[in-house]
């Protein structure tokens, strides 16, 4: 099944290697975030089934009965309950970005590139030890969602989805649908019921008014936002007079890139567009990792996860 | 401003071809843009600079246009030039009957106002002479460019006796085309001013055809109401003007005539006359001017392209 208007984007990279060692170092990494709230933090369904110990102690009224441990029970001579580390499959829950913008990367790949490697590590990742992925992408015509699923066969169905590419650039110049993120986040929010891990992978442009939603996920999930960007969208260069069209939209800006008080102004309105959203992402609660179209994504990736 | 070519201003439709060419560039759809997530942030800042410095340099190209266009068609502008060697005579009434009361406060007394405006309004390097006449001519200032001789003897005109406008007349002529002088092509004109009927000498209407002859055109001021008078022997004297003699004399010489009863009249006809006589119009060529403001908007224009950076690709 293939989606419409979605297509390989111009200039495609590829995500790069994904060495198998470094993929290693990262499943410890997201196995620690993932499995540490649950036990403790939140109230999680189904307490106390799984296979590793966590304490032995004596039994209180109220406490289940069929927790009752006999060995310890005979050798002290008093009721003793044994209780476990829950342990339950983990969803992952993939957002992908898809829009336009993302088809654009001026370093070593595009960030659809980026966006396609951390979809896939985070999915292969994601279904070791029963795990069930899921995956919801958004941003084209029509939002995209992979139901919860385990096994090879749901790395292999998330590889063929994120090998579609990226939506096509609008033929003609439309108002920006600023509201896809939020309403992406909404939905996924409406189906995880459980608890698991929640990997948003976008720009973070052109959208509004998801911060609440964001916040309301990750109350319930462990949830990371991996933002990818250009070096080219901090600054500009100075490269003369610039017709730029944005891919969103469609609209066209002509710009005189030379004068140096446009180039201040554009890198410090991108700072405090930056600055803003880490803040939003600090208040949510959520992991903030910031990937580059230019270097190791992979390496950055982890170290952010650390 | 008139144009001695004005189908050249046919040009000016270049105008709306350079506003609708700047009007399709912004409108077309562009192919050589560059994708850029970012553009929003861009756009935002471009919105909150002003807009006008992109339109200087097409409106300097339009300037450019419209000058060049408009020296294409010989502009021309009408300038007021002195004639050099003119000269004028102010041929005044000093008759008794220019002591009537009947023009404020008498009608010398508004003739001197009048002249004095008079030489006040005529360009400088114009000669004037005056002539004060009763039966016969007066005191005589030949035409210079002295004012205050002239100034005096208007000032010290004094009215008695009789009107001998005739003789008045030729002497005036024989002031501002001296015998002897055979150049016909200097200006001169004659300002007679009376208030009556000629009582002795030659009659001026026949006096007018020498002045036609001599190409002097002679003004004439009729001065005075039909119910002036000066205190007589006993009753009121009664001095009416001759305005039918006075118009004959300015038809015949190809001057004009002016009849005139109140002295704010008066005073508008000699500033009148001191701006005419003396000075004719003349079209003067403007082209120049308006090819050098072209230029200059051209070149101003070509400089602001020059200053743009270079676009990309």
């Amino acid at each position: 099944m293939t989606q419409q208007g979605v297509a390989p984007p111009a200039g495609r990279q590829g995500p790069g290697p994904l060495p198998r060692p470094l993929l290693q170092a990262l499943d410890l990494r997201l196995a620690r975030r993932s499995a540490s709230p649950l036990p403790g933090e939140h109230r999680s369904p189904g307490v106390g089934q799984g296979t590793e110990l966590t304490q032995l102690r004596p039994y209180e009224v109220g406490d289940d009965v069929r927790q009752l441990d006999a060995a310890a029970t005979a050798r002290t001579g008093e009721p003793h309950v044994r209780l476990h580390v829950p342990e339950r499959a983990l969803t992952t829950w993939i957002i992908v970005d898809v829009s336009p913008s993302m088809a654009f990367g001026t370093a070593d790949r595009l960030k659809a590139d980026v966006a396609h490697g951390v979809g896939l590590a985070v999915a292969q990742l994601a279904v070791r030890r029963g795990g069930r992925l899921a995956m919801l992408s958004f941003g084209a015509d029509k939002p995209r969602l992979l139901p919860p699923s385990g096994g090879r066969g749901a790395v292999a169905r998330v590889r063929r989805a994120l090998d579609e590419g990226v939506a096509v650039d609008p033929e003609e110049p439309r108002a920006p649908d600023r509201t896809v993120l939020s309403r992406a986040l909404t939905r996924i929010g409406k189906m995880a019921k459980a608890s698991g891990l929640v990997v948003l992978i976008t720009d973070f442009r052109d959208e509004d008014d998801w911060q609440r939603p964001l916040r309301r996920l990750s109350l319930h999930h462990s949830t990371v936002a991996v933002e990818v960007t250009d070096p080219r969208e901090r600054e500009l260069p100075a490269v003369g007079r610039l017709a730029v069209v944005d891919p969103e939209t469609g609209r066209v800006v002509e710009v005189d890139t030379n004068r140096p008080g446009l180039r201040y102004k554009f890198a410090a309105a991108e700072a405090d567009r930056r600055a803003a959203l880490a803040d939003d992402l600090r208040r949510a609660g959520v992991q903030h990792i910031e990937l580059s179209t230019a270097g190791e994504w992979l390496r950055d990736l982890g170290r952010g996860l650390r | 401003m008139s144009f001695t070519a004005p189908l050249a201003l046919l040009a000016l439709l270049l105008i709306p071809l350079l506003i609708a060419a700047v009007w399709w560039r912004q409108k077309r759809p562009r192919r050589d843009v560059v994708r850029f997530p970012a553009a929003s942030t861009l756009q935002s800042i471009v919105a909150s600079e002003p807009r006008w410095p992109r339109y200087i340099a097409p409106a300097l190209l339009g300037l450019a246009i419209l000058a060049l266009t408009l020296s294409f068609a010989k502009p021309e502008r009408t300038v007021t030039v002195a004639d050099r060697q003119a000269s004028v005579m102010l041929v005044t009434d000093a008759s008794g009957s220019m002591a009537a009361t009947d023009v404020e406060p008498s009608r010398l007394e508004a003739v001197r106002t009048a002249a004095n405006d008079f030489l006040e309004k005529v360009p400088e390097d114009l000669r004037v002479g005056a002539m004060s006449f009763a039966q016969t001519p007066l005191a005589t200032t030949r035409p210079t460019t002295d004012r205050d001789a002239v100034r005096d003897l208007v000032d010290d005109t004094i009215a008695n006796g009789g009107t001998g406008t005739g003789d008045a007349l030729e002497v005036a002529i024989r002031a501002v085309r001296p015998k002897g002088e055979k150049d016909k092509d200097k200006p001169a004109a004659i300002v007679l001013l009376s208030d009556g009927r000629t009582t002795s000498g030659k009659n001026p209407a026949i006096v007018a055809q020498k002045a036609k002859q001599l190409r002097v055109p002679v003004y004439t001021v009729s001065l005075g109401t039909p119910e002036g008078t000066v205190p007589g022997n006993g009753a009121p004297f009664p001095v009416p003007p001759d305005p039918e003699t006075m118009k004959r004399v300015a038809q015949v010489s190809g001057g004009k005539f002016y009849n005139v009863t109140d002295s704010s009249r008066l005073s508008e006809i000699y500033t009148r006359l001191g701006r005419q006589i003396g000075s004719h119009e003349e079209q003067r060529d403007m082209s120049v001017v308006f090819a050098a403001a072209g230029l200059l908007a051209l070149l101003a224009a070509l400089a602001l392209a020059a200053r743009r950076s270079p676009a990309l690709p």
